[in-house]
């Protein structure tokens, strides 16, 4: 016996590394139990495996790294079997003719992928659904060059040169050294550029093309890998069917199976595909063996039950689930796209004591508690807390990435803490810990997104009225109190306006007028302000000022320093997650801690 | 000329039968946006359930209305709630594409545990009976359909219009967080949505039981149609699903006749590419489609 | 050894519990879930009751054959199935297996094996025209159906209604996987060849939903004989369809599947089934004098199942088993070329068996005996018609008008 092969994986050390001789204990035991074993069937049953999670990793390029949901990659797997059987039959060897179905996979990948991409979500996995019935039709209607209904047959010439061997063990091994060649593959575009562009891309769009990412020749690219992985595992497969028929080579049901086991074992990580194929393939088998026999359908009842609790109890595959309960993030699989810059180090405590009492500023409305947050190993926000009092606005600035959307996030119920709590006092001036949006809502908590979010096809009015229905039942009365909120906000005129025509101006007011339709009694607004010109600045402070007067009390991001002085009458600053100064703006702004932040050390130590 | 015009009449019917499975569908997947591949399985509940009574009761298959309707509503209501909302968190909303195939699998066994492979038929009680419309012929049966496809598509326009809950649901299908912002329990919406889609799909097997035999599989038959109906109407555009019915029934019947049997799948799904890929808001789907779930 | 022993049960888990002191395994290959399933079981009961036969009269070289399923869900499942029963189980020959495109891919494997291959029930021609060594067909193929449809079509449905053949426009329709393809590609040839018009030809997907353009095709083509070869959901839709748009042809001739099947009829109904023709294998309602042994099948299924035979599949399944084992039993041994060299062997001549016909294998080893007899739904029933050996009942002609 042979060492058992090894592959180095991108991942973390320590934790990473144990997961990394797991993953290779497993990849080692799919070659030497059969080969210990040597029996036709068990190995037979890692052939399928090694096969299966080979075609997953493949399909996971374009599924899980450019987030292209395909289920159609049948295609490219029925293309690398009809080009080997067809060329085989021909006098030509498999191991040509596996490359030059990959080519043709490609290039089909290519051609029927461009157009599709414009395609989002779901639309694009339908396309993808339709594209292998097209196929499938024409395998079967072609029939001269495919034999249509009937299928093509190999001849049975063994031999390495035929890739058909009597013996079961030289088909393992092919297939296991694919698998590694497919591993190795994802390992290598998961760490280059073209994986961290393709995750970008997956993300978000129009930021990743702001970053410069030609996004459609990124993800044209992971098809054409992608495609040509599948054909070469297509024309495999074949000689080791020694038969193929489109029914069974363009098929929806396999083409899911292979979407099936990447999205099991974890989509967009390399080695999630394995995991989900080692883990299913044998409970598939397990349940036809044992319980095929004894009912009609009982044992496809049980493995669609199966799959139901395994999506369920582990939503986001083995890895997301080894991940959790291990307690930690492996480096490989953690939102690649964030690269983590040096934290500043700041003194936790507030140092500048509270700006005195504006009069009308009343009691504790909302108590923020220690609220710890992490994503991936990032600790977003660590141990917040603040009070925010009735009448009052406080500014919440920092600079970029220092998590305050991610705060608002929590304060409204978007997101969960990890650790914390947030309470708000509601009418009958107790405090309650509301656990999700609509709850914060009940209590009176409206926010405004960074991002305006409107009803963009509504019109104005009917977009107000949405706000408007939480306090009023009937309709006649909800569009009364729109129409005067729209008034009070300036958007009178625009009433019967499409959302999508207003200005940024205005679809930040529609924001504000559609949280204030609900008369919140806290208000948390994300950049208002944020790229409206002056004029519009004016009557945004305006407006705010008019707001809290009329005594709701206000939480604002913001980067408009004009507006941050003159409006807040506390102003928090956050850094790295931290709360690193509160207090009255004119001292916050002139904190050396708050200039570092900003501006960087050697500034702060210029200054100093 | 009769010919055509009897093609043209198949085509229309057919279309009616593609709208009402559809129409829950695009419900579903407009607002809760979800792809079900289990409202297929839906179907073939529906029917089996419209079997059971028609033959054990020995009622019209119609009566069956009263039950499967609601029974269906339930059961989009649990798949929702005990399916779907869990994995709304999920890092990858992909996983519940996987959930419904699951529950599809589970379904489709769990009705050859029960019933066996063969084929129920459900008593046509004068559904079958052709009716002359001049030249061309149609059955009782079909017109029902069609008219039952034109009065959901009414039905659903006036409650999204008009009633509070579909206000509600509308709001939930535009933008799901703005609307909890608002107060709405988008939870509960879902649960209400999914149900509602099912029910019509529950409506849709008590009108198709006495037209089709009724079998484990036949959900599979009906469910790729569907999604093409409904990605060509726009998503979540419950007219654009009807009228995009129409087409898709009128394709299969003119392609069917004048290209072969054989490849008018490839057709309609060849046609159904071409204009995902020209238009993929979908060919009904307009600027105020999605707004308007109506 | 040992530590091999181990892993292999410790790999497995799998419940492989009572085949432990079994005597002499046989594998039986067939579709047991999926959308097969059905006529899957149907066609391994018949090689079970054949089995329980033989093991009454004292087993196969006085060891009793015991049997080990195979789900052969899908090709890749139908090889690893024949892989499990050939290397795992040990079986002597593997039987089934009802789809032509399984026992192709499963008969593959097998025979780089070198374990003997019997198939009682697939009906493409690919099964056999590939020559392996070890794989032999008892049942009649497409080839047989295509050619006792046009027959018959010919020499009795044509006299009967006072037609020349020659005058009868036909057309073709068919299921396009390979079951329908290739019945239909045999009877179009063989139609030319006897000098018949084909009007139209057309193929069209089991799954469909809606088969009324097919109808009109046929209707704007003037076909007056019709010939499908379909599974169940779309004989039932065909026959309503043509029904309901007023679509009369002469004659209906199915081509076994969905067209032998009590439930199409239910389903259909008497007043459009009745009259109906179908070839297929033997079926029940025949005349037994040319079937001796199908009573006593009946009453061995009735007594082990207790329901009738649901179709001719568990029968033809049935003879094809009881030929073979009797002959391994009549031969030297259970070695792979023992076997081969029985069945080789076999000369059983026509009449004498329960499905009429007689069993010898010609050089590609299909049994060159087989064939398929014509049946026609009258009040109901479907009953032998053709030919007139096995009738039990004259063909009934619509009453002209």
């Amino acid at each position: 016996m042979s060492s058992s092969p090894t592959l180095s994986l991108p991942g973390g050390r320590n934790a990473a590394l144990l997961q990394g001789a797991g993953f290779t204990a497993i990849l080692a035991a799919l070659l030497v139990v059969p080969l210990a074993i040597g029996n036709d069937f068990v190995t037979h049953i890692f052939i399928t495996m090694c096969l299966m999670a080979a075609l997953s990793t493949a399909w996971n390029l374009v599924g899980g790294f450019a987030g292209q949901m395909s289920l159609g990659h049948g295609v490219y797997y029925g293309i690398g079997a009809y080009a080997g059987v067809i060329l085989m039959n021909m006098g030509i060897s498999p191991w040509i003719g596996m490359f030059a179905g990959g080519l043709i996979a490609m290039v089909v990948g290519v051609v029927i992928s461009y157009p599709c991409f414009r395609l989002k979500g779901p639309f694009y996995s339908l396309a993808s659904i339709a594209f292998l019935e097209v196929f499938r039709v024409l395998a079967l209607h072609f029939s001269s060059l495919t034999g249509g209904a009937t299928g093509l047959m190999i001849p049975l010439n063994l031999g390495w040169t035929w890739m058909v061997f009597r013996e079961r063990w030289p088909s393992l091994v092919i297939i296991f050294g694919m698998l590694l060649v497919t591993l190795a593959v994802a390992a290598a575009v998961r760490r280059s550029r073209l994986g961290f562009y393709l995750i970008a891309t997956r993300e978000r769009e129009s930021a990743a093309r702001a970053a410069g990412v030609q996004t459609v020749r990124v993800r044209l690219i992971a098809v054409a890998i992608s495609s040509f992985l599948c054909a070469m595992l297509g024309t495999f497969h074949a000689m080791y069917l020694t038969f193929i028929e489109p029914a069974a080579m363009f098929s929806l049901t396999f083409s899911i199976q292979i979407a099936m086991f990447a999205l099991i074992g974890g989509l967009g990580t390399v080695r999630g595909p394995l995991l989900g194929a080692v883990l299913l393939v044998p409970i598939t088998e397990w349940a036809r063996a044992v319980l095929g026999a004894s009912a009609l359908g009982l044992h496809g009842f049980v493995y669609g039950s199966v799959l139901i609790l395994v999506v369920l109890f582990m939503p986001n595959g083995i890895i997301g689930f080894l991940s959790r309960y291990a307690g930690k993030q492996n480096a490989e699989d953690a939102a690649p796209a964030t690269t983590q810059t040096d934290t500043i180090k700041a003194p936790a405590t507030p140092l500048v004591p509270p700006a005195p009492d504006r009069a009308g500023i009343g009691a504790d409305i909302m108590r923020v508690e220690h609220l710890n947050k992490h994503f991936g190993g990032l600790h977003v926000t660590r141990d917040i807390s603040f009070t925010l009092r009735e009448g009052e606005i406080l500014g919440l600035i920092g600079p970029n990435g220092a998590g305050k959307t991610t705060l608002f996030n929590m304060l409204s119920g978007f997101l969960s803490p990890d650790s914390g709590s947030v309470s708000l006092r509601g009418p009958d001036g107790k405090f309650h810990t509301p656990a999700n949006p609509a709850d914060f809502a009940a209590l009176g908590m409206g926010r405004t997104f960074q991002i305006v979010q409107p009803f963009a096809a509504m019109t104005v009015e009917e977009n107000i009225m949405v706000g408007a229905f939480y306090r009023h039942h009937d309709e006649k009365a909800a569009r009364e109190s729109a129409r005067e909120t729209a008034w009070r906000m300036g958007l009178g005129p625009l009433l019967n306006s499409e959302a999508r025509g207003l200005t940024i101006g205005g679809l930040k007011r529609l924001e504000v007028a559609r949280v204030m339709a609900m008369e919140p009694r806290v208000l948390l607004l994300d950049e208002v302000m944020a790229g409206i010109n002056q004029t519009d600045v004016r009557r945004a402070i305006d407006l705010m000022l008019s707001i809290r007067d009329s005594g709701v009390s206000i939480i604002a991001i913001e980067h408009v320093m004009q507006a941050v002085m003159s409006l807040s009458d506390r102003v928090i600053v956050l850094a790295s997650g931290e709360v690193i100064a509160e207090g009255d703006p004119r001292d916050v702004v002139r904190d050396p801690h708050v200039i570092e932040a900003y501006l960087g050390k050697e500034f702060a130590d210029a200054q100093a | 000329m009769t010919t055509f015009l009897q093609i043209l009449v198949n085509g229309l019917m057919l279309g009616g039968l593609f709208a009402i499975v559809s129409i829950g569908l695009t419900l579903i997947f407009g607002i809760v946006k979800v792809v079900n591949f289990a409202h297929g399985e839906f179907l073939m509940a529906g029917m089996f359930i419209t079997w059971l009574i028609t033959t054990r009761l020995g009622l019209h298959p119609y009566a069956a209305v009263i039950i499967v309707v609601p029974a269906l509503f339930v059961m989009g209501a649990l798949t929702q709630r005990l399916l779907i909302q869990p994995l709304m968190s999920a890092r990858d909303d992909h996983v519940q594409i996987f959930a419904t195939v699951g529950l599809s699998t589970a379904l489709i066994n769990l009705a050859l545990l029960i019933f066996g492979a063969d084929i129920a038929n459900t008593p046509a009680h004068g559904l079958r009976a052709p009716i002359s419309l001049g030249p061309v012929r149609v059955l009782t049966g079909q017109l029902y359909i069609f008219g039952a496809a034109i009065a959901l598509v009414v039905a659903l326009h006036l409650m999204m219009k008009h009633s509070q809950i579909g206000r509600a649901i509308r709001a939930v299908a535009q933008n799901r967080s703005a609307a909890e912002l608002m107060g709405i329990n988008v939870n509960r919406i879902y649960i209400l949505s999914f149900g509602i889609g099912a029910a019509c799909v529950g409506l849709a097997a008590v009108l198709i039981a006495p037209l089709y035999p009724t079998s484990s599989n036949i959900g599979t038959y009906f469910v790729l149609t569907a999604f093409v109906v409904v990605v060509l109407g726009g998503l979540g555009s419950i007219p654009g699903a009807f009228f995009g019915a129409l087409l898709i029934g009128m394709l299969d019947a003119l392609s069917g006749f004048y290209i072969g049997s054989d490849l008018r799948e490839a057709v309609v799904f060849g046609v159904f590419l071409v204009i995902l890929i020209l238009k993929p808001s979908g060919l009904f789907g307009n600027r105020r489609a999605l707004s308007h779930l109506s | 050894m040992h530590i091999r022993h181990l892993l292999l049960s410790a790999a497995l888990g799998v419940a492989m519990a009572g085949s432990a002191l079994a005597d002499v395994k046989i594998g039986a290959l067939y579709p047991f879930s999926g959308p097969l399933a059905l006529l899957g079981d149907e066609s391994a009961r018949g090689l079970e009751i054949a089995v329980d036969q033989i093991n009454a009269s004292g087993g196969v070289h006085g060891e009793k054959v015991v049997l080990e399923r195979g789900d052969a869900v899908d090709n890749n499942q139908a090889i690893g199935e024949a892989r499990r029963l050939v290397s795992l189980v040990g079986v002597k020959a593997v039987f089934g297996t009802y789809s032509s495109a399984r026992v192709i891919a499963a008969s593959q494997v097998t025979d780089l094996a070198g374990i003997p291959y019997f198939e009682l029930g697939a009906v493409a021609d690919e099964v056999t025209s590939r020559n392996l060594k070890y794989l032999f067909r008892t049942n009649p193929t497409a080839l047989h159906m295509g050619r006792a449809a046009i027959d018959m079509l010919a020499e009795k449905i044509a006299p009967g209604l006072g037609k020349d053949p020659k005058d009868l426009k036909i057309g073709i329709i068919y299921e396009d996987s390979s079951y329908g393809t290739s019945v239909a590609g045999h009877e179009a040839a063989y139609a030319n060849e006897r000098g018949l018009t084909i009007v139209a030809k057309s193929g069209y997907p089991a799954n469909t939903v809606d088969m009324s353009s097919l109808v009109l095709e046929l209707q704007d083509k003037g076909a007056d004989v019709v010939l499908q070869t379909s599974y169940q959901n779309d004989s039932v839709l065909f026959l309503q369809q043509a029904h309901e748009a007023g679509y009369k042809p002469l004659a209906i001739i199915g081509g076994g599947g969905g067209y032998s099947m009590q439930p199409t009829a239910d389903a259909v109904g008497k007043d459009i089934i009745d009259g109906v023709y179908d070839v297929d294998f033997t079926q029940y309602a025949v005349n037994t004098e040319a079937t001796p042994g199908l009573a006593e099948f009946v009453a061995a299924y009735r007594a082990k199942y207790g329901a009738e035979p649901r179709s001719g599949h568990s029968l033809a399944n049935y003879m094809g088993a009881l030929a073979i084992l009797q002959a391994i039993d009549a031969g030297e041994g259970f070695e792979p070329d023992q076997i081969v060299a029985a069945a080789k062997a076999i000369d059983i001549p026509d009449g004498t068996t329960a499905t009429g016909f007689g069993v010898k294998f010609d050089e590609t080893h299909q049994n060159e005996r087989a064939w398929m007899m014509g049946m026609q739904w009258q009040d109901g029933k479907l009953v032998t018609v053709y030919p007139d050996k096995a009738a039990v009942a004259p063909m009934r002609f619509p009453v002209a008008n």
